[in-house]
């Protein structure tokens, strides 16, 4: 069980007020208008912003006072995703501990660039790569990794149509498969009808 | 308007080129025999040669090795007192000029130095400031706090959003310092190594006061004694010729592969970046104060030096040599700021037109003086003046022409990126809103002000402590300050020279941090 127990962030002057539950392995859609704070939320349980008050609770644990790279966390940032300076497979193998990559993952990283379908962009800069080639890549990395909690914010937001129909699939079938608790923002109702189980919707308190 | 700025700044390039054409042209056409290549199976020029890149080689290596660990203290605890102070220090200590540090040193660290008797305890008795281990401390002392601005600046260009990345991959600190820090850094590493050379490769004053005899001499006071005392052009010729090579070529081979900002003002505003705790954090506090130590023990030496004796000196005496180095800085950096800024109008004009072949060579012509050495430039031009011009009495017309052509390349370095920023950003939009002339300048100076005068201080500063050029034009009616401490040590007046330093330093001290005053002011305005 994933739960944010009263929980309350300082951010421009705002009081921002959060107080939810949510299933392990579910998927839930977070929505509400620019400013009412989706990312904010996100920010605070990887770690990144703290809270004046309040609780994020995981599996009955507190994640409050961890430190970043403790907190069971793997999440997409809405920009910035990449290395530039690094190919994008050196990009996709980070973030899976300090044990050298193994065929295993090589195998499921392969895979999954060839679902969708930037299986020729692996050895690649990141310069070299579209918005949405890019944005593909950081969500493989995202989902992959061994964190049961993912933070997606706005993942779908570079992409077309048809890609992101592709995307959407994609990411829900490895959350059910590999049970991840998935908070995802997003401005698209498309999105919550493919992937999420349930939405929280935000209100400017 | 603009036919002017364009035909300008042509024109100062013409100038700075003739200048180094002069000089050659002086040393080539002194002596029909031309340079005397018999001294490349000399073994005395091999020794010369070798002692060169060696002392060059190891005193960019320590300034560079030692500086990382310094930068990277003040960026992770970003909470440790005085860091802003440290760092006009570290401006301080890298335009200081030589003959102020050498006083310095040698108060601490000479025959009766403050600390010798520690140095002796570590070192054994064999200690000697005179020597390979003198220079080598005085080029680290001046270059690696010009080191740690450069890579202090580099890491606060790191973008948080690569630091938020490496928490939530949760890279190791190796992964980390590997993807992040390293990547950021080994470019300007490479290059800033590359500048430091050169610079000690040039050194002048510095091998010439703490060499301590033949076995210590580097290419550049060779063609100094070569000329001052046995008047052997074919020799000096050729000591200059491999003297530019050497420094020219390893410097354009080092500027093709790394890359710099030098001292660009701009940096990043910190929201998020990773702190140093636990014994990480204490041993780079530990580091932050034994830099402090290092860079303020040579200024302590000299106050110890002044008190330390009964003689006293005059002070009318200092009073001429101090108006003078004050007319010639102040000379040297207007006329050196302006020129700068007029060269870099071509340079730009080509940047725009996207000819970046033809704008490196531009800013190649404009900023030679680097790698031209002052002592071969100043040599040349006193062989080909000295056939048209009473030098006693232009002697110090052609010291502040001179001394202005040295300083020219740090104010290509310093204007050059906030130029080019500018015209990134609001070429196009100057353009579609037809602003030139005049007009332009009052949108250009605001943006590119604050710039203008942390170089012009910068200048002032560099062009006051020139020794190189004055030994070959000056004359002693017209003493600078910086020459009268040379004169002070050279005589073992060590408590007049500490004085004079003294002086020196605080009005170095002035400039910097009046210029550093008003500049913010201006920002907070």
């Amino acid at each position: 069980m994933f739960e944010v127990r009263k929980l309350e962030i300082e951010r421009d002057g705002k009081t921002l007020k959060y107080d939810f539950k949510l299933k392990t392995g579910h998927v839930l859609a977070i929505q509400g208008l620019s400013g009412v704070g989706k990312s904010t939320l996100l920010s605070a349980v990887a770690g990144f912003v703290n809270s004046i008050s309040g609780q994020i609770l995981w599996e009955g644990q507190t994640l409050n006072g961890l430190s970043i790279d403790k907190r069971p966390v793997s999440y997409l940032f809405q920009q910035n995703n990449l290395f530039e300076h690094l190919s994008v497979m050196t990009n996709m193998t980070l973030g899976f501990g300090e044990r050298p990559v193994n065929s295993d993952l090589l195998d499921q990283i392969t895979d999954a660039a060839h679902e969708l379908q930037v299986s020729d962009q692996l050895q690649k800069m990141p310069g070299a790569l579209s918005g949405g080639q890019r944005q593909r890549i950081a969500i493989i990395r995202t989902m992959l990794r061994p964190e049961p909690l993912v933070l997606l914010d706005e993942p779908f937001a570079e992409l077309d149509p048809q890609t992101r129909l592709l995307a959407t699939g994609w990411v829900r079938k490895v959350a059910k498969k590999y049970k991840k608790t998935v908070l995802m923002v997003t401005h698209q109702s498309e999105d919550v009808e493919q992937v999420a189980d349930s939405v929280l919707m935000l209100k400017q308190s | 308007m603009q036919l002017i700025v364009r035909f300008s700044g042509w024109l100062a390039l013409l100038g700075v080129s003739l200048v180094t054409l002069l000089s050659f042209y002086g040393l080539i056409g002194f002596s029909d025999q031309g340079p005397d290549w018999q001294l490349f199976s000399d073994s005395y020029f091999y020794s010369i040669l070798s002692f060169s890149i060696q002392q060059a080689f190891l005193s960019a290596l320590f300034s560079v090795l030692l500086a990382w660990p310094v930068a990277r203290a003040i960026y992770y605890q970003p909470n440790l007192p005085g860091v802003k102070a440290f760092l006009s220090l570290c401006l301080l200590c890298f335009v200081m000029p030589t003959l102020v540090l050498i006083t310095g040193l040698v108060a601490l660290l000479g025959g009766n130095g403050l600390v010798t008797p520690a140095f002796e305890l570590l070192l054994g008795e064999g200690w000697d400031i005179y020597g390979l281990g003198g220079i080598l401390l005085a080029h680290t002392y001046l270059n690696m706090p010009f080191a740690i601005r450069i890579f202090y600046q580099q890491l606060n260009a790191i973008p948080d959003s690569s630091w938020q990345l490496a928490s939530q991959l949760k890279l190791t600190p190796w992964q980390r310092f590997r993807i992040v820090e390293w990547s950021s850094l080994s470019g300007q590493a490479l290059t800033l190594f590359g500048f430091i050379f050169v610079l000690c490769f040039n050194s002048f004053a510095i091998v010439l006061a703490l060499g301590g005899g033949p076995q210590s001499t580097t290419l550049e006071v060779a063609i100094y004694q070569a000329l001052k005392y046995d008047f052997n052009i074919p020799e000096a010729l050729m000591l200059a010729w491999a003297q530019l090579l050497i420094a020219g070529g390893f410097f354009m081979l080092v500027s093709r592969l790394g890359k710099a900002n030098w001292l660009s003002v701009d940096t990043a505003s910190r929201l998020w970046t990773p702190n140093a705790k636990g014994y990480r954090g204490r041993m780079m506090q530990l580091t932050y104060l034994v830099a402090w130590v290092c860079l303020v023990l040579p200024m302590v030496a000299l106050l110890v030096g002044v008190t330390d004796t009964d003689q006293s000196l005059k002070l009318a005496e200092l009073l001429v040599p101090t108006v003078t180095s004050l007319g010639l800085g102040l000379f040297s950096a207007t006329l050196g700021v302006v020129m700068a800024w007029v060269m870099l109008n071509p340079a730009r004009e080509l940047n725009r037109r996207g000819a970046t072949r033809q704008q490196l060579v531009v800013e190649w012509i404009a900023s030679h003086g680097l790698v031209a050495p002052a002592m071969v430039v100043s040599v040349g031009l006193f062989i080909f003046l000295l056939q048209h011009i009473d030098i006693d009495r232009w002697g110090m017309p052609v010291v502040a022409l001179l001394n202005t052509f040295v300083v020219i390349p740090f104010a290509i370095q310093k204007l050059k990126p906030r130029l080019l920023q500018f015209d990134a950003q609001y070429y196009d939009l100057c353009r579609s809103l037809k602003v030139s002339g005049f007009a332009l300048w009052k949108i250009q100076w605001p943006f590119v002000r604050p710039v203008f005068l942390t170089t012009f201080a910068l200048l002032f500063v560099l062009a006051i402590g020139d020794v190189a050029i004055f030994s070959i034009f000056g004359n002693q009616s017209w003493q600078t300050l910086p020459w009268l401490i040379y004169g002070y040590a050279g005589s073992y007046r060590i408590a007049e020279a500490s004085i004079a330093s003294l002086l020196l330093l605080g009005i170095c001290s002035l400039i910097l941090w009046g210029f550093e005053k008003a500049q913010m002011e201006q920002k907070n305005v």
